[in-house]
């Protein structure tokens, strides 16, 4: 049996501070699905920060159950530039 | 009176007469007026002669005056602290011009002793100006002309014996009259919007070159120990706060990915909201391919300016600095274009030839539409296949346009003009405001950017208020960040409606206020990290002003009513604040697919908002009442 793909996590803009690598993309370890705001809590990202939630390319919230094999992009409010 | 934060010194330029001269401010006035965006538009409004404010003068005339202005801060030993004003009646729009840039030139002329540079008239020949220390003079520009920016520097610095003197210049697209040339200096460096480098060519004017003879501003400030210690603690906050260090590590070009996923990317002449290319252009791609370092403005520790380098198959030069995100975009998504090597070398084309990479993609990226819908063929554009997506095709019209070649001479006039002149409902392609071109955000997503859009007395300009997607969320950095404003009501970025005028006025006048002071729009909170309380303290410790953030908004709201009655002045109303009618259109595609601008809700926040800006709502144009209470009355005698 082949191991899951792992999950991609997409630290945007300043999200990345927040990781203790300061990485722009994750691949945390994920055994079964989960709710994407309790994921982010074990992380130390600050939902408060986040004002985007994509998942497989769709739109989505802090509350989405996110599983194994997907790729989550998180984006914080972003202003001009 | 003491003046402090000032010199009160402005030099004024007649080029026909080859005469100079200075001029004292008076201080009532420069506390009115502190400098920069006000500063200017005071002085365009009480210098251009009125048959140069006819609505159809001609602002490559050489009745147009063309004022360069520093704020109060310029120069100060504060992050950001860096800006100055080009201001012009601009010939893309032929209403007021206005164009803000950072970079070293500003706080020079401020450590020479002025205030401002305004220059009348037209000379006879190809001049530069030099001001060398206090002692000003025009020499002969003929050998300049025509030249790449590098080599200009380069040889004024030489002729000057000054190697450290700060060129600012128009390039060969404003020699040529290309409605939006910019100005540039040190090649990474620009005024980029409203056509302010037409302006300086139509006078014969290659550069203005500065060398300040050691000043520092300490010496100007009222309380120069609690302005270096402001400075001190701004400098480790930003390369630690969250907002100032993203900009510092990145720049502006991770605003891509983002935008693509949320929607907002304006792809293909703003029909559609997500690139399917945005991976091959965003900040990873650039980071991992392209990037050589990041540069700096004076004394600005977030260093958000990028400079490239590669070889093949187009050959970057780190000399030359950008793309950031609006060049990165408007050459990419916006053309189609997903070639990385493509998007940098058309940004770095438009920087050699000095021309604002916002309207120039936008403009081309008008033509590509027209090109597909037959109002343009292969007999026009020398046989060129200008659909989205040819990134030589793109890179050809760059230089077309800087040269006033082929049809580049058409595009060269703005999409506005063209789009007249191509008839056939070209016009529906224009993606412009007043005549001037969108910048890469896509007001669908975001209806506070597009109210800014409409109202903005210099066209379409995205950095006149703070983005909606900034405010949305009441437990963000930004919005806290706005709270100290006076903001009290976190919105949905979608939201128009009478509470989102109120936020998008306020927001208006903070910033319009940090333009008058010459801070960067990527200073202060809740875009980026210096606190209000923190700009109040500044301006506070260098002009010894008892000020409040009252009177901060208040001079960024005079500011904009100074702009404004300029505008009433050329002809410009309320039938001029309007979207194109793309944005009333739905997205095709990405997260936004079938999200237009609402129309009604449209006209409704707009009438809020002159409402709130004491303005008449029939026809946009402020009120002796409202100049009244700005303390400006002396000024209704311009009212038409």
């Amino acid at each position: 049996m082949t191991p899951p793909e792992p999950l991609r996590l997409r630290l945007g803009g300043h999200l990345n501070y927040f990781d203790p690598h300061q990485r722009a993309w994750l691949q945390p370890p994920l055994a079964r699905p989960v709710v994407l705001r309790a994921l982010l809590e074990t992380l130390g990202v600050p939902a408060g920060e986040i004002a985007l939630v994509v998942i497989n390319g769709e739109q989505a919230s802090l509350d989405a159950t996110i599983a194994p094999g997907d790729r989550v992009e998180l984006f914080p409010p972003m202003g001009g530039g | 009176m003491t003046l402090l934060g000032s010199h009160r010194k402005i030099l004024h330029v007649d080029l026909s007469a080859s005469q100079i001269w200075e001029e004292m401010l008076d201080p009532e006035l420069y506390r009115l007026f502190p400098g920069g965006k006000a500063l200017a538009a005071y002085l365009l409004l009480r210098d251009l002669p009125p048959h140069a404010l006819q609505p159809d003068a001609d602002p490559l005339g050489p009745e147009n005056v063309l004022v360069l202005a520093a704020g109060l801060l310029t120069g100060a030993p504060v992050a950001t602290a860096t800006r100055f004003t080009a201001a012009a009646r601009s010939p893309l729009t032929g209403g007021i011009g206005l164009s803000e840039a950072g970079g070293f030139w500003g706080p020079e002329l401020k450590l020479a002793g002025y205030e401002a540079i305004e220059i009348t008239g037209r000379a006879p020949h190809p001049v530069y100006l030099a001001l060398i220390g206090d002692r000003p003079a025009l020499r002969d520009a003929r050998g300049l002309w025509g030249r790449e920016p590098e080599f200009v520097q380069a040889q004024i610095r030489r002729e000057l014996g000054d190697e450290r003197a700060r060129v600012l210049q128009t390039g060969v697209a404003g020699e040529n009259l290309v409605r939006f040339a910019a100005l540039t200096h040190e090649m990474r460096h620009y005024n980029g919007r409203t056509g302010i480098g037409a302006v300086m060519g139509s006078k014969n004017l290659k550069a203005c070159a500065v060398r300040s003879a050691g000043g520092r501003y300490a010496s100007l400030a009222a309380d120069p120990a609690a302005l270096a210690e402001i400075g001190k603690r701004l400098s480790k906050e930003a390369t630690t706060h969250p907002l100032s260090r993203d900009l510092h590590d990145k720049g502006t070009i991770s605003l891509l990915a983002g935008f693509n996923a949320a929607g907002m990317l304006p792809t293909r002449n703003f029909r559609q909201g997500r690139f399917e290319g945005a991976e091959q252009v965003d900040h990873t791609a650039v980071q991992g391919a392209i990037l050589a370092e990041p540069h700096s403005c004076y004394a600005c520790a977030v260093r958000c300016k990028p400079a490239y380098r590669a070889d093949q198959p187009y050959g970057l030069d780190p000399q030359v600095g950008g793309p950031e995100y609006e060049g990165q975009a408007g050459f990419s998504s916006d053309c189609g274009v997903s070639d990385l090597g493509a998007m940098a070398k058309a940004n770095e084309l438009c920087n050699r030839f000095v021309l604002d990479t916002i309207s120039a993609a936008g403009t081309i990226a008008f033509a590509m539409e027209c090109f597909e819908n037959g109002l343009l063929g292969p007999e026009d554009t020398g046989g060129l296949d200008l659909r989205f997506g040819n990134a030589g095709a793109m890179l050809q019209m760059i230089e077309w346009i800087a040269r006033c070649q082929g049809i580049g001479d058409l595009l060269a006039e703005g999409s506005r003009r063209a789009a007249q002149k191509i008839g056939g409902g070209a016009l529906a392609y224009a993606l412009q405001v007043k005549g001037q071109e969108l910048p890469m955000h896509e007001a669908r997503g975001k209806v506070g950017v597009g109210l800014g859009y409409a109202v903005s007395e210099t066209g379409a300009d995205h950095l006149v208020s703070i983005h909606d997607t900034m405010l949305q969320n009441p437990e963000s950095i930004p919005f806290k960040g706005a709270q100290a404003l006076g903001i009290r009501d976190a919105l949905p970025a979608r939201q128009l409606d009478a509470a989102k005028a109120a936020n998008y006025f306020l927001c208006e006048n903070w910033v319009s206020a940090g333009n008058t002071l010459g801070l960067c729009y990527f200073g202060p909170a809740p875009r980026s990290f210096i606190q209000p309380v923190d700009v109040i303290a500044a301006v506070q410790a260098a002009s010894g002003w008892d000020v409040d953030l009252a009177e901060l908004l208040d001079i960024g709201e005079r500011a904009t009513n100074l702009a404004r009655l300029f505008n009433a002045r050329v002809g410009l109303s309320r039938a001029d604040d309007d979207l194109p009618a793309r944005l009333f259109q739905p997205l095709e595609n990405g997260a936004l697919a079938g999200v237009s601008y609402p129309r009604p809700e449209f006209e409704a926040a707009l009438t809020e908002l002159y409402r709130l800006k004491g303005w008449d709502v029939q026809t946009g144009h402020p009120t002796p009442e409202q100049l009244d209470a700005l303390g400006v009355g002396f000024l209704k005698e311009w009212l038409p």
